[in-house]
């Protein structure tokens, strides 16, 4: 029972760390995206 | 259901982000009444000289107010139709004042045809059968190339005019 909760707070630990690659590139690829929209309605609006 | 903290923060920015361009789109087409250039505005592609506005002595650059002008012109193979100078030489060359705001009107007469200001956001399909019109106010002194963007056949790179803004 004990080993099981260890094994579970461990999985949690685990979780989180592995998502902050993932964070990090979705957040780039977020960047770029709005960056391309923002860039076309400049070009929209200066023309 | 359990979401990490970083799926919730990316969740919430692409539902955001759907949000934001729907917004977008309605304020566009509700209060800005942006539409596709050709809206309906049907013509008989065999004799649009039966519509005011394409008549041949109403084609070319008519001054309706101080600073508001209307560009009528009938495209076909390959060739801008901008109406005759006093002279009765075709058009070729338009020139409005900086700042002036142009309703653009254009019909073809056989094939899909193209209209681009090239460097300015005038930019259309011309579709026989229909009226492609678009209004837009020459901010940027300049001159700039008319072209034909839609491969209309053998001539189709002869098809151009040109535009100039002046200051």
């Amino acid at each position: 029972m004990q080993s099981k909760e260890v094994s579970a707070s461990k999985d949690k630990e685990k979780n989180r760390q592995d998502l902050k690659g993932t964070l990090v590139s979705v957040s780039i690829l977020g960047a770029i995206l709005i960056i391309s929209w923002v860039g076309a309605y400049i070009l929209f609006i200066s023309r | 259901m359990h979401l990490h903290k970083y799926e919730k923060i990316w969740l919430l920015f692409g539902i955001g982000s759907l949000v934001v361009f729907l917004l977008v789109l309605g304020y566009g087409a509700f209060w800005q009444g942006t539409h596709p250039q050709s809206h309906g505005i049907t013509i008989d592609p065999n004799n649009i000289e039966s519509n005011e506005a394409f008549k041949p002595e109403n084609l070319g650059l008519t001054q309706v107010e101080e600073d508001k002008y209307i560009l009528n012109i009938a495209a076909s193979a390959f060739y801008y139709d901008l109406g005759k100078d006093e002279d009765g030489n075709a058009v070729r060359h338009i020139r409005v004042p900086k700042g002036s705001t142009v309703l653009f009107q254009v019909a073809s007469k056989d094939v899909v045809h193209g209209f681009n200001v090239a460097g300015t956001n005038v930019n259309m399909m011309v579709e026989p059968g229909y009226i492609s019109s678009l209004e837009t106010v020459m901010k940027n002194p300049g001159t700039y190339t008319i072209v034909c963007n839609e491969y209309c056949g053998i001539g189709h790179h002869m098809m151009y005019a040109t535009l100039e803004v002046y200051e």
